[in-house]
């Protein structure tokens, strides 16, 4: 695996507790990396000490195998959780500031800048001060601002906060088009939903530990532990003779679809499948079997409350 | 250097385009020109009404001789006693008080105004200035000399005293005029001016920083530029807008000088009138001269606002808000209130040991040496007092950055003066 950024044994603590104990991570290139974890677990101290405002008591953190220099934290593009502009400034001129800021010339900002306005809707509020603008449209210019200079590696603490169905979809969609242009991608957030559509790798942080790290589909897949959804029409004696010793059921009877009894069971081991399958067919009149995946968000509070 | 000079334009331009910006600079010399104004116009319509006093003379000298001002008129009562005249003339009676003056008038308590409301001290005065010169008189006749009145008319004088700074050259018309009046005045305009202006750019660097730690824009600030350079564009971005509004008062000042005012006032109205007024005519005219002390006043308000400005800024970078930065305000400001008090006292001795300190120590100088510029202070002592100050800026730009680094990363803690000295001390 390609890494581009390597956080190790990073601990960090404030005054009476603990906000990182030990955690380690790594983020490949090109991917979107998800970190996730409840409110207050350190997904924030982590970034922030990732684009070095805060430093870490222990461990340390490598951009391509060399440590992470000020220098190198310049040419990051990071969205704080709270957004900061200056709101007296006119919206288009600050985009520009920042933009000039992060070594762009003005001619090139202000034309990169202008067609990423009209991208994102926001482009008639180009000459309005910020303070006139509503939460979403300051944090698609505060986005804007982030991404402008093209950097290879972005951050962005809770990027969906803030925005209705519409526009988090809009903001999803130019995530993933950054990641297509060769950009690696972290982002925080509590959103499982948006965790499935984007991330290609996640970390779970809770109470300041990495908890859970991988590929979305690899986690998913290992959460799911062989579990399957049936369909069928017998007796309940009948149903779990069929079963025997490869399967065992791990729900009392779901109620009924159709005429058919739903139920979940359990099947420990792969090659057996289709051994129960067989039995199910010939003697329980089996109307489907499908292999459970959990969501995210199950896998999230799942592992959270220490039951996966 | 890019990014200094991107965060220098981003505070320079906000802030001169705000509309308060051109009303302040509009209005300031309009402002400067009331205050002194004001208190001329205060004390000419400030005539009191003019007070009755009751006057018992048990001396037979006072009396007759008391003569009306506009600000006491006198009833003289012949054959009363005081406590009679006090028992008559009471609150009641619309009278303001008793004179009473006892037979020996120089005794100790012989002459005693009792008064039916609060006294005033412009009275006290009048009545003891006319009482006094009515014995002198008295005593003077005492010695019989012929034709007194015509003497003592005659050796009334009144003296005027020019004066000139000796330049060496021996000629008095080379010489430069000066009159401490005119200096006087100009000396404390010009050093209210540069605490005024220390006072409000340096808070305008304070609130700029704490502003900008409050809003969270710092955040995206420190990761595209170095503290080093946020402070600085912040220092010198405010200290543009600064110069700016000098330089067009600088401008209205001149050109007002060199235009207007020979003008409105012309020759002959000088001539006409007093030798101060003509001396303050020469000053505000000698466009020249005006415009050297612009310079001046230039060198010193960078200067101080400089010093000072690094010190505002690292006490911003400390707190998370307005109301906690008051601990580290106060204690920037006590140098600045010193050196009003001694620029006050300045203008007794321009030249005494403590005007001299005052205006080489870095932290008073700005103010004592611009206010003492033009009573005429020796250039090797204003070249020496630059020198000091400005190093003195690179000194305190130098300890503050340290503090300004680790402070604006610090939220949601009271940063006491202990925390100040560690990170002054981190590496």
């Amino acid at each position: 695996m390609d890494t581009i950024l390597k956080i190790e044994n990073v601990s960090k603590s404030y005054t009476g507790h603990k906000a990182l104990d030990d955690v380690s991570l790594e983020i490949p290139r090109g991917a979107v990396y998800g970190l996730l974890g409840p409110n207050g677990a350190g997904k924030t101290t982590l970034i922030r000490i990732i684009t070095r405002i805060t430093m870490a008591d222990a461990g340390r953190v490598l951009l391509d195998g060399k440590p992470l220099t000020a220098e190198d934290v310049f040419h990051i593009g990071y969205m704080p959780e709270e957004r900061g502009l200056y709101k007296k400034m006119r919206v288009g001129e600050q985009a520009i500031f920042f933009a000039r800021l992060k070594g762009l010339d003005s001619r090139e900002a202000e034309r990169r800048l202008r067609a990423w306005f009209k991208r994102l809707n926001i482009a008639e509020w180009w000459d309005r001060k910020v303070e006139d603008l509503s939460k979403g449209m300051a944090q698609k210019v505060q986005f804007i601002a982030t991404v402008v200079h093209e950097p290879k590696l972005l951050i962005f603490d809770e990027p969906f906060s803030g925005f209705d169905p519409i526009n988090a979809n809009l903001l999803k969609e130019e995530i993933l088009g950054l990641r297509d242009r060769g950009a690696t991608v972290i982002f925080s957030t509590h959103n499982m939903a948006s965790v499935e559509e984007i991330c290609d790798h996640i970390t779970l942080i809770n109470k300041s530990r990495n908890i859970l790290s991988g590929s979305v589909e690899e986690i998913r897949r290992t959460a799911g532990g062989n579990n399957f959804e049936v369909l069928y029409r017998a007796s309940e004696e009948e149903f779990l003779a069929a079963l025997g010793n490869l399967a065992t059921r791990t729900t009392e009877s779901r109620g009924t679809v159709g005429g058919y009894t739903q139920t979940r069971i359990h099947i420990p081991n792969d090659e057996d499948v289709r051994g129960v399958i067989a039995a199910l067919n010939d003697r329980c009149n089996l109307r489907s079997l499908n292999e459970v995946i959990p969501s995210m968000n199950d896998i999230f509070i799942r592992t959270v409350n220490g039951t996966l | 250097m890019k990014n200094i000079y991107l965060i220098i334009s981003r505070e320079y331009l906000e802030r001169v385009r705000k509309k308060s910006f051109i009303i302040v600079t509009l209005l300031m010399p309009l402002f400067m020109i009331a205050m002194m104004v004001a208190p001329s116009l205060v004390m000419l319509y400030n005539t009191s009404d003019q007070k009755q006093v009751v006057v018992v003379d048990r001396s037979g000298l006072i009396a007759d001789n008391l003569y009306e001002t506009p600000e006491v008129t006198f009833i003289r009562e012949t054959g009363m006693s005081k406590s009679e005249a006090c028992n008559i003339y009471n609150a009641e009676s619309g009278i303001f008080g008793v004179l009473y003056i006892g037979e020996t008038i120089e005794a100790r308590d012989s002459v005693q105004l009792i008064t039916n409301s609060s006294s005033s001290m412009m009275l006290e005065e009048n009545i003891a200035a006319q009482i006094e010169s009515i014995v002198e008189r008295e005593k003077l006749k005492a010695y019989n000399i012929d034709n007194l009145e015509e003497i003592l008319a005659n050796i009334e004088t009144n003296i005027s005293l020019a004066t000139y700074l000796n330049d060496g050259s021996g000629e008095e018309e080379m010489m430069e005029s000066t009159s401490t009046g005119v200096n006087y005045i100009l000396g404390i305009v010009l050093g209210m001016m540069l605490y005024m202006i220390i006072i409000l750019y340096g808070q305008m660097v304070l609130t700029s920083v704490v502003e900008e730690k409050s809003s969270r824009v710092i955040d995206v600030m420190v990761t595209s530029c170095t503290p080093f350079q946020l402070m600085m564009g912040k220092i010198l971005g405010i200290a543009a807008v600064a110069l700016t509004q000098i330089g067009i008062w600088a401008l209205l000042v001149l050109s007002a000088s060199k235009f207007l005012v020979p003008v409105v006032f012309s020759a002959d109205v000088v001539a006409a009138n007093d030798m101060m007024l003509g001396a303050a005519l020469g000053t505000i005219t000698d466009t020249g001269y005006l415009a050297s002390l612009f310079v001046y006043l230039t060198l010193f308000i960078l200067g101080g606002f400089l010093l000072y400005a690094s010190l505002y800024a690292a006490a911003g970078s400390a707190v998370d808000s307005i109301q906690d930065s008051q601990q580290f305000n106060s204690i920037i400001m006590i140098p600045i209130i010193l050196a009003i008090i001694i620029m006050m006292s300045v203008f007794n001795d321009p030249n005494s040991p403590i005007a001299f300190w005052s205006s080489m120590i870095p932290f008073t100088s700005p103010i004592v040496m611009i206010a003492r510029i033009p009573l005429g202070i020796a250039t090797w002592e204003i070249v020496l007092s630059v020198v000091i100050l400005y190093a003195s800026f690179v000194a305190t730009t130098f300890i503050a950055s340290k503090i300004f680094r680790v402070g604006i990363f610090m939220h949601g803690k009271r940063n006491s003066w202990r925390d100040l000295w560690l990170w002054i001390r981190e590496k």
